[in-house]
């Protein structure tokens, strides 16, 4: 057989339809199903910004369940009996050995926190690199007010969880690439509330300067802390927060007068988280149904005996029909702060604040002034005043710190804030252990990515 | 060398030794396949002694003119065993059924993307599994089963005992962390797929076990075992080099059967076979018994805080009832305690003439499993078909479609009490969860009931799968000594995976919901096509003695995909529809991507004493960040065989090959690594835009493997003993992994970065022998043993975890100079540079396997095989027993043996990781087995029976009975040493957490040809 010209014809045929169906190409990918980064890094639209906006009020929900379960059980007011999950009943309760391990899954609100912050961070970036005529100038301050208040809400949750284990302040120009791969160096706890102040001081003059309104939408949960000289309340209020970590009393106060402080006022003043059942929101972590058995978040038993008789906020915690006992540790009582699942979750709220102000003031020796800010939040959970409950301790600073403590205790009942009170007084100790071999923590470990970090990229 | 056939004695009494003649005489007879009874021609006949010889015709047979005095005639034929029957004097016919070899020296063995090579010839060591190794003896109803334990070099790992497989091959160890590490499947020249589609089993509203957790099964499931005529396995780079881009883990290369010139043969087959549960836990009863040192009971530990009296009451009351009552219940023995049962059906018709041939075969495979309401179904219908169009051109097509089916129900890994393994830890025997007038009691002891879970929930899966292949061969040169033909070959692989998780509202674990009631619907389409064109020259130099086969060509891989679902939740009572949901939810994602790559070729051959291959393919992708850069992928491989030079004479020698081979491979990034990009978000019901947590890579290029393997092959005595001797160091660059990042930047990862290097090194050692050859029993032995080291040789990034797992009990990391499938757990404990490390404990990789796989034929009509396997020093991370412990339902609860220096205290609590000396060491467990995989026995009934029965309707019946895993020797206190979680994952994969226990199947069958 001879190479004839069929086969040339042929062959020609091939190389023909190889070439003419673009045998030889692949294409240059584009992700078909979201849109890139870069769509809004520069010249964003006003709709971007928008949506960039209601992304941040979104994302700063995360974090929020593993921080208040993990705050909760080293506090020992709540326990996440999870029969699938053996560690929150262990590990986190200090009874394994050697501590948190490495890899704990216990600083899962650490990840969600920092990832909030990052996003505020290209919030801001996008604003500033708008499009044209997107924005006006005061509306770009009003953003900077707003992620500067994000950033510094965020690093106080994690700072406080990591405590004297410190957490990074700097990290980003995101201008320069491969920067990311260059965090700064961990911070002490002190140096880290200094920044935190620093953040939150930097936005409230942003936030002055930031116009009647903001330039993107804010959600219902900031009703009344919707523009920018009312969202400046909140940012000092969340201030004062910081300064009590710091126990700068007069600060504190200074502060409380900026934010929507009000001794007479409602108890719930204050912005929230909102949920709903709505395709691709997220419902109240914290809501749970009663009487479930497969991971019940129960209340510590001490929280409901040593309550004062007539105390409304033992509301906070439901009896169960049976109790559930896991791994040596009883849950009478389930967890019952929020009764739906789109029920909202106070960020920081007047009732707080009052409570902020009394400390300030059994510090500062005004002992009278303690007294009834302290009463407002008695009278408000259905108890006597202190000079009829416990006239012993009206003129007794030590006492009415034991007062103060015990009136945080309840009234932010599962907020995340006992374990760092009793933390700040130095009485882990007083805290209970239901089993012998269970201790407090005085904080977590430092995240297992941060330490390999570190270990690989010395500073 | 007669004195070495070890049995010699033997023959002559079962074979007896015939008496000479004085003349020639004209000695004839039929000669057919054992294996399914069909006449073989061109058999070569010898009367042994003497050069007289004939070759048996068309139909088998053949005549001799045999010299005075032959007392033994030799049958030989390529791929058979050569056999001898002894001659007498009394009869002049000899009718000999010849049994294929189990591993013959000149089968044919892929070389290249269109070319072959002799086994004797080759310089990998290829695997190859014939039909008869795969399903020949037992019927595992999918394929991955069916290839344990006989892949030399593979660790064959289950991530789920349901029906319908689940099963990771991890060919020469892991090849890519992120990546997967299975190999690449191609079916008669199709790139098939093997993925698991997501189902959304593990998604918040069902299990909640996580992503990637849906224990769906591998698609490669789909193909029907039967239809197998052959498998190759390339473990390496260095035989795969010329798949590319795709061939980093290996790849298996299945050969369907095709259609044999002559006689129409119709074959029917039967299988009738049972599944049991291999081993179930068991769990303690309970009692008041004072046990821990102050006198607690059980219930002052299981349901108190530990101290005397602090037992939950009403669970003493409802034990006291229920024992009163006797209704005590073993839940695990009502849900995995059941038989499930399998059919086979298969029917093939094939034939055809010497223009064109035909193989047609349809078959039905059903098995339930030992879960009630599980099981797995198949029907699938192929024709291939052969066509010589002209002397110069011919084609190839084989069509193929599937229908499969899986009911999985739910186990394994699970955050919302509700895997039945879980429950089942979980529950004492005293619960009363038997449904009453309908109405199933809720649990008192976790999120579920496992019997509500087990009869009420829907987790099923049902694919259509159409694969279609075509080949073609047109000519244009065939000369004595040159041709040249032009290859063409493509085809195409769609399947459409339709899945349905369902919880009725009522049921107690959507009870806790906001939204009780949820049900998902997924569709999972994959459409991927391959072309292939390639120039073959093939030409003699030096008068015929150097053979050389020059190629080139080109490769087009295309993949499109199309992943949905719409998922409803707060459903509408006893509506499976997600329109009825209050909630609905739904996604959808698009991918595509192509690759192209372009090969040359050079093979040469010197009279089959050296055989030399160089080949280089260049490849380029649209997964790479730059999709325009083609990567190049060279191989050279070499093979000497010494004992066909002239000057070797050692006769027991029959073969001895030196081969070395090299090549490399490619290993492309993941869909969507490339990517940055910004997620949805909703608040308010207002739509917002997140920027991501983790970033894409665009200038991500494709992780390399590259492979050295060394090899001797020695025959002896005629090749009557083989060994397969192998060494391989394969080195995997620029491993594509996520980055994990400093997490308080607030970006986890990038998704793929090249973040080192791995090696695996091993060994493989094959031995084929024939201890017993003679016409009355044959016994045919295999003994493999093989291992494979693994170690990160470079790290650009910090340690981390990788794969999936449970803290405490037990990650995987990678480490410089460690492998990247070791276990690390608690205690931490700092390093010389002060940081908190986790305990470094065993791999679970295994140390070594051994196969031992033995076939006996007995009085030509009786064939008895088994197969034995272990695996030993391979560690999982067992969290099962800690959950029993937990729940109180191990069976050594109650006993006190001070376990970790816990004096005094019961075992159930001493175990568990609340004290103090209880560290990961718990829970990394030895799984090492010894398993008796197959074992089979087969009856062919004689012919002359037969023709007495049907005269010549009937050509062959064969019946018999087969195991699958009936026995298995192990320490191993989980259900079963080979089933994990995470069984699918590169890394990670040997976590066993309440995994639905494998089974062990009994089979009889039967098997009919017309």
């Amino acid at each position: 057989m001879k190479f004839s010209l069929k086969h040339i014809v042929l062959l020609a045929g091939l190389a023909f339809t190889l070439l003419s169906c673009s045998f030889f190409e692949v294409e240059n990918s584009i992700d078909p199903n979201n849109p890139p980064l870069e769509s809004v890094l520069t010249n964003a639209s006003r709709i971007q910004i928008n949506q960039l906006g209601i992304g941040i009020q979104s994302a700063i929900r995360n974090g929020r369940s593993n921080y208040v379960l993990v705050a909760g059980s080293i506090g020992r007011e709540i326990y996440n009996l999870a029969s699938t999950e053996l560690t929150w009943t262990t590990e986190l309760l200090g009874s394994t050995n050697g501590g948190f391990s490495a890899t704990t899954l216990f600083n899962g609100y650490y990840a969600d926190f920092a990832q909030t912050r990052r996003r505020a961070e290209y919030f801001r970036i996008a604003a500033e690199n708008s499009a044209p005529g997107a924005l006006t100038d005061a509306e770009k301050e009003g953003i900077k007010g707003f992620v500067n208040t994000v950033d510094a809400y965020t690093m106080l949750i994690m700072l406080n969880m990591q405590y004297k284990n410190g957490i990074r302040i700097k990290y980003t120009d995101l201008y320069s690439p491969g920067d990311m791969l260059k965090p700064g160096p961990f911070v002490s706890y002190e140096d880290g509330l200094k920044e935190i102040r620093r953040l939150l001081d930097e936005g409230a003059t942003q936030l002055a300067a930031g116009g009647t309104a903001f330039g993107f939408t804010v959600t219902s949960g900031y009703a009344g802390f919707n523009t920018p000289a009312n969202f400046r309340k909140f940012n000092r209020a969340l201030a004062a927060r910081t300064a009590m970590y710091q126990s700068d009393w007069t600060g504190l106060l200074t502060l409380l007068n900026d934010s929507f402080f009000d001794l007479n006022g409602a108890m719930t003043t204050g912005p929230n988280f909102t949920y709903s059942t709505t395709s691709g929101d997220i419902v109240n972590p914290q809501f749970q149904q009663m009487n479930t058995t497969a991971s019940p978040v129960v209340a510590q038993a001490l929280f409901i005996s040593q309550a004062e008789a007539g105390d409304t906020r033992l509301k906070k915690v439901t009896k169960r029909t049976s109790s559930r006992a896991l791994s040596g540790i009883i849950g009478e009582y389930d967890a019952s702060l929020y009764t739906t699942s789109t029920a909202p979750i106070s960020i920081i709220r007047n009732e707080e604040l009052i409570l902020m102000y009394a400390e300030a003031m059994i510090q500062t020796g005004k002992l009278a002034e303690a007294v009834t800010a302290l009463n407002k939040v008695r009278v408000a959970a259905g108890l006597k005043d202190l000079a009829t409950a416990k006239p012993a301790i009206v003129n007794d600073k030590n006492g009415l710190i034991d007062e103060l403590l015990n009136q945080r205790r309840y009234s932010l009942f599962y907020e995340g804030h006992r374990w760092f009170d009793m933390r700040r007084y130095g009485r882990l100790t007083q805290l209970p252990n239901d089993q012998p071999n269970h201790k407090v923590y005085d904080q977590l470990i430092r995240p297992f990515a941060e330490v390999q970090w570190d270990a690989k990229n010395p500073q | 060398m007669k004195q070495i056939y070890a049995l010699l004695l033997v023959w002559i009494v079962v074979g007896g030794v015939g008496k000479a003649w004085a003349q020639d005489r004209t000695l004839s007879g039929k000669i057919s396949s054992s294996a399914d009874g069909s006449p073989l021609p061109g058999v070569n006949v010898v009367a042994k002694g003497s050069s007289k010889g004939s070759v048996s015709d068309v139909n088998g047979n053949y005549t001799l003119l045999a010299p005075a005095g032959t007392k033994t005639l030799v049958f030989s034929y390529i791929g058979f065993l050569t056999q001898e029957s002894p001659v007498s004097a009394s009869t002049n016919v000899y009718n000999i059924s010849m049994t294929e070899a189990a591993q013959s020296l000149d089968e044919v063995i892929i070389s290249g993307l269109a070319t072959s090579v002799k086994r004797s010839n080759a310089a990998n060591a290829v695997t190859r599994i014939s039909s008869d190794e795969l399903v020949g003896k037992t019927r595992p109803v999918t394929l991955d089963a069916a290839m344990s334990g006989k892949i030399v070099g593979a660790n064959i790992v289950q991530n789920s005992g349901a029906p319908g497989g689940g099963i990771s091959v991890k060919l020469r160890g892991i090849s890519s962390i992120n990546g997967s590490s299975e190999p690449l499947y191609v079916v008669d020249g199709v790139f098939v797929n093997n993925s698991q589609f997501a189902t959304g089993a593990g998604s918040g509203s069902f299990s909640g076990a996580g992503t990637n957790q849906d224990q769906a099964p591998n698609r490669i499931s789909d193909i029907n075992p039967a239809d197998i005529e052959s498998m190759e396995i390339l473990k390496g780079p260095s035989a795969a080099a010329i798949y590319g881009t795709r061939a980093n883990a290996g790849v298996i290369i299945i050969t369907t059967k095709k259609g044999k010139a002559g006689k129409t043969k119709v074959s029917f087959g039967q299988d009738v076979g049972f599944s049991s549960a291999i081993k179930l836990l068991g769990s303690e009863g309970w009692s008041l018994d004072p046990i821990g040192p102050e006198g607690q009971t059980k219930f002052d530990y299981v349901f108190g805080n530990g101290t005397v009296g602090s037992g939950s009451k009403t669970e003493i009351e409802l034990w006291q009832k229920a024992t009163a009552e006797g209704k005590i219940y073993d839940y695990e023995k009502y849900i995995y305690g059941n038989t499930g049962k399998i059919t086979n059906t298969r029917l093939s018709v094939s034939g055809g003439n010497d223009k064109t041939k035909f193989y047609f075969a349809t078959a039905l495979n059903d098995e339930t499993g030992i879960q009630k309401g599980t099981g797995f179904q198949r029907k699938s219908i192929r024709l291939n078909v052969d066509h010589k169009l002209a002397k110069w051109v011919d084609f190839s097509i084989g069509s193929n479609y599937m229908r499969t089916g899986a009911q999985r129900s739910f186990s394994g890994n699970d955050n919302r009490g509700v895997s039945i393994g879980y429950t089942l830890a979980y529950t004492p025997n005293y619960a009363q969860l038997f449904p009453v007038n309908g109405v199933y009691p809720l649990s008192r002891y976790t999120g579920d009931s496992p019997i509500a879970i087990a009869e009420r929930t829907i987790n099923d899966e049902n694919t259509n799968r159409f694969i279609q292949s075509f080949t073609s061969n047109i000519y244009f040169l065939q000369k004595p000594n040159s041709t040249l033909k032009l290859a063409l070959q493509g085809g195409l692989d769609y399947v459409n995976t339709e899945a349905e998780v369902y919880f009725p509202e009522d049921l107690q674990s959507q009870l806790t919901r906001a939204t009780p009631g949820a049900s998902r619907y997924s569709k999972n389409r994959s459409f991927n096509t391959n072309l292939q064109a390639f120039l073959i020259y093939n030409w003699q130099l030096m008068g015929g003695k150097l053979d050389l086969t020059s190629q080139v060509g080109t490769v087009r891989l295309t993949t499109d995909n199309d992943f949905s679902w719409i998922q409803g939740d707060g459903l509408l009572p006893k509506q499976k529809n997600p329109n009825t949901g209050s909630v609905r939810t739904f996604s959808e994602t698009w991918q595509a991507w192509q690759d192209v790559g372009m090969v040359a070729q050079q093979e040469a051959n010197y009279q089959d004493k050296i055989i030399g291959t160089v080949g280089i393919r260049f490849d380029k992708s649209s997964l790479n960040g730059d999709n325009e850069k083609w990567y190049g992928f060279p191989r050279a491989s070499l093979a000497v065989n010494v004992a066909k030079f002239g000057f070797w004479d050692y006769e027991p020698i029959s073969q001895l090959k030196l081969r070395g081979a090299f090549g490399r491979t490619g290993g492309v990034p993941a869909y969507g690594n490339i990517f940055t990009s910004l997620g949805t978000t909703i608040i308010d019901g207002q739509l917002g835009s997140v920027t991501p947590t983790s970033v894409g890579n665009p200038t991500i290029e494709p992780e390399t493997a590259q492979e050295v393997e060394w090899g001797v092959d020695l025959g002896l005595f005629k090749n009557r003993i083989n060994l397969e001797a192998t060494y391989y160091d394969k080195k995997v660059f620029n491993l594509l992994n996520p980055y994990t990042l400093a997490s308080g930047t607030g970006v986890t990862q990038f998704n793929a970065y090249p973040v080192g290097d791995l090696q695996n090194k091993g060994v493989e050692l094959g031995l084929n022998v024939v201890p017993v050859e003679l016409s009355n029993f044959t016994w045919t032995s295999q003994v493999q043993y093989w291992f494979n080291r693994s170690k990160i040789t470079r790290l650009e990034i910090p340690n981390t975890t990788v794969g999936s797992g449970f803290s405490i009990y037990g990650r995987n990391q990678l480490r410089l100079g460690e492998s990247p499938t070791r276990w690390f757990g608690s205690p931490n404990v700092a390093d010389a540079q002060g940081v908190a490390q986790a305990t470094r404990y065993e791999d679970a990789q295994p140390r070594y396997q051994i196969s031992f796989s033995n076939q006996f034929k007995l009085f030509q009509h009786f064939d008895l095989s088994f197969l034995l396997h272990t695996s030993q020093g391979n560690y999982n991370s067992n969290l099962t027993i800690k959950q029993k412990d937990t729940g109180g339902t191990t069976t050594d609860w109650s006993k006190v043996e001070n376990l970790y220096g816990n004096v005094g205290l019961p075992n159930g609590r001493a175990r568990l990781p609340t004290n103090p000396n209880v560290t990961a060491r718990e829970f990394i467990q030895d799984a090492s087995y010894v398993r008796l995989r197959e074992v089979s026995l087969y009856y062919t009934i004689p012919k002359a029976l037969l023709t007495k029965a049907f005269g010549n309707v009937v050509s062959n019946v064969k019946v018999g009975a087969s195991a699958q895993n009936p026995l298995t020797w192990t320490n191993y206190k989980g259900y079963d040493p080979e089933v994990s979680n995470f069984g699918n994952q590169s890394v990670g994969a040997s976590v066993d957490n309440a995994a639905f226990p494998n089974s062990k199947r009994l089979f009889f069958h039967l098997a009919v040809d017309f």
